[in-house]
This record gives structure tokens, C-alpha cells and sequence, in this order.
């Protein structure tokens, strides 16, 4: 039996994206196991880890964010295959190898098709972590982004959430470092979902960067695949200082660059539409629109 | 004598832009020493503060860079203004106190008088928020600040005299500040004054961060703790590593989910321009518009 789990903030993300999603991809002796979060992901996580470590007949378990929509009607074949390698622990949609923090971004992105819904400027959908610069590609990883991670029945029986996070952030990230202390493996799979989200990266910046300090605290020096940093604090202060500047000045250019991108693009369009001739013909548009809407309700029959 | 001095890489630039802005302001006896850069801005600008140290009666030099176009015709009486008080060793008009690194941008700036004249994307005009003082900030002010940005510097006699560019700092980042620490600590105040310029650059603030981040630790192992204001900041050395290992992460992914919003407005504007002109109302007109 492949169980999918669920840590539940509000309904609405679970009716519109992974509900829908679940339905799509379960099979009929699949069991959800949908529980209300008791604040930390972590928490909830583990309480569905001691929930599923009981059932005998666990082939997986599938951990789902509610805002990610499954849309891989093969998934649970692909599960099956994938934790039927012993030594793979735990395997998701998306993931990196090379990074040494909590940005697990930045190092080598492999991912399986993702897709981005967006709602902010007219909605639409755009490949899934192209701001990570993801390449299309599955095998081994070093870590798994929590949107979606399959955790073996080992993994399920061996190797619970850290609590002790207490940021929200980087939960994902740790197992994942767990899982390969321990001697298993951590995958990309060629799965599918789409992720609802806004545009937006972070909405508590600040608890990101305490989460990141407190990840790199408990994995300094015994990062699973990486060798020791044998620089001085001082010198990664003064090189870390000074790329957090950089960064920073490339976002500010970054801006400004779009801004000049859309207002050129703005001017454009209003000189198309505030010409005379577009002023003119607007009745007819608004008339072509009324017998659009009609043939649209028509073809819906309402 | 007020004289004007430039390092130039680029010809066309300086004629354009440097040249330009200097014809407008200079005085009947002003020199201008436009030479070709030999190196680093550092070694290019002490070559020209060594030449200019032997000039007679100077009042002023005016450095600027290439792409630096002064437009206040009243120039040349705001220097002299800025520099009748002999405390004043130098004066720009974009400055900043609080400064901590040699990203100034990144204190409080209290004035910036100048544009950014680009030329990406059918080019433009940014204003800086002290341009047009009538719709300027609160907390826009002339006066004496920390540092000035380095492509307008207006020095006082005593500093050409006095003062060199640190040629071990590297190629070009870090220039302005570092100068600017150097006449502080000599006593002498850096101000700015109310002269505006225009800045004919790419809107790309670091074409090539490499260089800027070495220039950033060496300034910073040089100064910190040397100067006021740049007190080393708080904690252990190790705290300071994972503080800004955290803040560096988050603000490199800022920029990347910013380039993705980016990419959505301009693809929603792309989608409007064409739904606009592939309408029939669009292709009917068409006459019309020729």
C-alpha cells in the first residue's frame, strides 16, 4: 500500500491543488493520511511517520504539500519502482547535489517535469524551478526539496523529522542529510506536479536566515559527501560579508533592468491603444466581446 | 584655477559624456587633463593628482569619470563655495554616512544628485532622489558625509597635495571609499554639495562581482575597526560567517524569484502588446497609422 501524507494549515490549498491531485494518481487501496499541522511541518510529518510506520503492508509513503498538484498518473508505478532499490531512502521531484546549506538551490538542480502555476500578473504556468536554473534529469542527489519526498519503509521506521528546527525551514533538507548519514540514498525522480505559488520568495526573510544558522550549526563539519571547510571564520566572514553585498547589488541591478524591460513594453502598448484610430474602433471590440462571452456560454450550455 | 581631470579608456565615451559636461562648466582658465588610463583607476588617478600637484594657483580639481557628464552651470561657484572652508578636503554630489563596506549604497545616503542615463531596453533616465530637490526625501541634504561616489570627486588643493589613491586595493571597486576614509582620517571632512550630474551607465550596478567581492574584503580588513563608523560589527568571527552565509543565500534567491516575477510582467505586456496588434480593430486601422 503506497500511503500519501498531508500536513494541513488551511483547506483551501488541499480543495484546489492536492486533493485534485491525489485523486488523480492514487490507486484504490491508497491511504491518505491528511492531518491538521500542530505547527511545525516537522511535527506533523513525524506524527504521519508514526501513523505509517504501523501498517505492515507500507510500500511508501508519499509526503505532499498541499499546494503542490500531483499530475503523474503513473506515480505510484514509478514509487514502487524507486523504493524498490533498498538503498534508496527517501526520493523527490526535485533536488541538488554540491550545496553546503540550507539554499540547497544553489548547488547542481536535477528535477523531474515541474510546473509553476502563478496568480499574480494575468496567471499562467512556467517550467517549475527555473529560477534554480534546474536541469531535467533524475538519479542520485544530495537532498530533495519537501514539496514532494517519497520516504521508503525504512526511512519511514528509522529516521524522523528534527524538531529541534524550530524555524519551519529546512526540515526537507535535514532528513534528506539523515537518510545519507545512515548510509542510504537520496533521489530525483522523473515524476510530475505542478506547484501553486505566488511570486514570491520568502515571506519571513529574516526566520530563513535564523533557519539556515541553525541548520549549518548542526551539520557544520559532518556534511554528508562534503570535505570540512578549512578556511578560518574570519576569512568566511569577510567572503561571506562580501558576496551578501554582491548579491544584493545584482538584485537592486536585476530590478532595475525589468523596470526599464516593462516600461518600454508600457509605452508601447499605450501608444498602440491610445491612438486615435484604436479609440475609434473600441466599440466594435466591445461588441466582438459580448458575442465572444455568448458563444462561450453557448459552447459551456449555461 | 578650477581644473578638470579624467582616466579615459574610452574615447568616444569621454567626448560624449566627460567632455561635454566639462565644456559646459569650465572657466575661461580651468585645465583639463584628459589622458589614457595607465592601469588600475588607482595608479590612473594618482598619475593625474601627481600632475596636478604641480600645477600653480589651483583651487580645485575635479575628477570624473568618462561617462560622468556635469550639468550645473553654476559648477565651478559651488566648488568654490564647498571650498572656501579649508577643512573640506573633498566634495561630490552623491554621499552617504553609516557606510560599513564599500557598498555606500547600502547606508544612508543623504544625497544623490544625478541620473542614470541607460541604454538598455530603448534607453532611459533613472533620477536619483535628490535631482530635483522639490521632490526630493525628507533626509536629502547637503553636507558632510562619509563617503561620495567616486564618479564626480572635487578635491581640495591640500588632498591632491597630500592624499593618494591606495594602488593595493586592486583595479577599480572600493576606490572612492577607501580615498574618502583617507582624507577623514587626515582630519579633513568629505561633503557634498548641491551640482548635479548625469551618469551614462549600463543599469547593471556589477559587471564583474569577482572583483568586487575581493575589493570588498580588502577594504574591509583594512578599515574595520581603524575608522569611526566602522566599528567591526557584532559578534564572534563565526557569527559574522554564518549571519551573512544566511543573508548572502536568501539574497541571491531574492534575485533569482525576482528575475522569475520579472519574466511574468514582461511576458504579461508581450501577451497584451500582441493580442492588441494581431485584433482586427488593430489590422482595419492600419491606414490610418501610416
Amino acid at each position: 500500500m503506497i500511503a500519501f501524507g498531508l500536513s494541513i494549515v488551511e483547506s483551501e490549498p488541499y480543495r484546489r491543488f492536492s486533493g485534485p491531485g491525489l485523486r488523480r494518481v492514487t490507486e484504490p487501496d491508497s491511504e491518505e493520511y491528511a492531518f491538521a499541522s500542530v505547527g511545525l511541518t516537522s511535527r506533523t510529518y513525524n506524527l504521519i511517520l508514526d501513523e505509517t510506520a504501523k501498517r505492515d503492508d507500507l510500500e511508501a509513503l508519499v509526503l505532499v504539500d498541499p499546494y503542490v498538484e500531483l499530475r503523474d498518473p503513473q506515480l505510484c508505478a514509478k514509487v514502487r519502482q524507486l523504493v524498490a532499490d533498498p538503498e534508496v531512502a527517501v526520493a523527490g521531484c526535485v533536488g541538488s547535489t554540491g550545496a553546503r546549506s540550507l539554499a540547497w538551490w544553489r548547488g547542481q538542480v536535477r528535477s523531474g517535469a515541474i510546473r509553476h502555476h502563478y496568480y499574480e500578473h494575468g496567471e499562467g504556468e512556467l517550467d517549475g524551478l527555473s529560477w534554480t536554473r534546474a536541469e531535467r534529469g533524475t538519479g542520485e542527489v544530495d537532498v530533495v526539496d519537501g514539496g514532494l519526498m517519497v520516504l521508503s519503509p525504512w526511512a519511514v521506521r528509522n529516521v524522523r523529522f528534527d524538531e529541534a528546527l524550530v524555524h519551519g525551514f529546512g526540515f526537507d533538507v535535514d532528513y534528506c542529510l539523515q537518510v545519507r548519514e545512515a548510509g542510504r540514498r537520496v533521489v530525483v525522480a522523473d515524476l510530475a506536479l505542478a506547484r501553486h505559488s505566488k511570486l514570491d520568495f520568502l515571506e519571513k526573510p529574516e526566520i530563513w536566515v535564523e533557519a539556515h544558522i541553525q541548520l549549518a550549526r548542526k551539520w557544520e563539519g559532518r556534511w554528508p559527501g562534503a570535505e570540512p571547510d578549512e578556511r578560518d571564520w574570519k576569512e568566511r566572514a569577510r567572503r561571506a560579508e562580501a558576496e551578501r553585498e554582491a548579491a544584493r547589488a545584482e538584485a537592486v541591478s536585476g530590478e532595475l533592468l525589468v523596470d526599464a524591460r516593462v516600461e518600454q513594453l508600457e509605452k508601447e502598448l499605450e501608444e498602440a491603444t491610445g491612438s486615435l484610430p484604436w479609440r475609434l474602433t473600441e466599440p466594435l471590440r466591445r461588441l466582438n466581446k459580448v458575442r465572444a462571452d455568448a458563444a462561450r456560454r453557448r459552447a459551456s450550455g449555461s | 584655477m578650477i581644473a578638470f581631470a579624467c582616466s579615459i579608456t574610452k574615447p568616444d565615451v569621454y567626448a560624449r559624456c566627460a567632455e561635454a559636461g566639462i565644456r559646459r562648466v569650465a572657466e575661461p582658465d580651468s585645465r583639463v587633463h584628459a589622458v589614457p588610463a595607465i592601469g588600475s583607476i588607482f595608479r590612473s588617478y594618482n598619475a593625474l593628482l601627481d600632475t596636478a600637484a604641480g600645477w600653480e594657483g589651483l583651487e580645485a580639481l575635479v575628477l570624473v569619470h568618462q561617462d560622468t557628464e556635469i550639468v550645473t552651470p553654476e559648477f565651478s561657484a559651488r566648488v568654490r563655495e564647498a571650498m572656501a572652508d579649508p577643512e573640506v578636503g573633498l566634495a561630490g554630489c552623491v554621499g552617504a554616512v553609516g557606510v560599513r563596506s564599500i557598498a555606500w549604497w547600502e547606508a544612508s545616503v543623504t544625497q544623490a544628485s544625478f541620473i542614470n542615463r541607460y541604454e538598455e531596453h530603448g534607453g532611459g533616465d533613472l533620477e536619483s532622489f535628490s535631482w530635483d530637490w522639490d521632490e526630493a526625501p525628507p533626509y536629502a541634504r547637503t553636507g558632510e558625509v562619509e563617503t561620495l561616489d567616486g564618479f564626480l570627486l572635487v578635491l581640495s588643493p591640500w588632498v591632491v597635495q597630500n592624499v593618494r589613491f591606495d594602488e593595493s586595493l586592486g583595479q577599480f571597486h572600493g576606490y572612492d571609499l577607501d580615498f574618502c576614509l583617507q582624507v577623514r582620517a587626515a582630519g579633513r571632512k568629505v561633503v557634498t554639495m548641491d551640482v548635479r550630474a548625469i551618469h551614462h551607465r549600463p543599469l547593471a550596478m556589477l559587471p564583474d562581482p569577482e572583483q568586487w567581492v575581493e575589493a570588498h574584503m580588502l577594504v574591509a580588513e583594512k578599515w574595520e575597526g581603524r575608522t569611526p563608523g566602522l566599528d567591526p560589527l557584532p559578534g564572534t568571527w563565526e557569527e559574522r560567517a554564518r549571519r551573512a552565509e544566511g543573508e548572502r543565500d536568501r539574497a541571491v534567491a531574492k534575485a533569482l524569484w525576482h528575475d522569475l516575477e520579472a519574466e511574468v510582467r514582461v511576458l504579461e505586456l508581450e501577451r497584451a502588446l500582441a493580442e492588441t496588434k494581431d485584433s482586427i480593430s488593430w489590422r482595419i486601422t492600419a491606414p490610418f497609422r501610416r
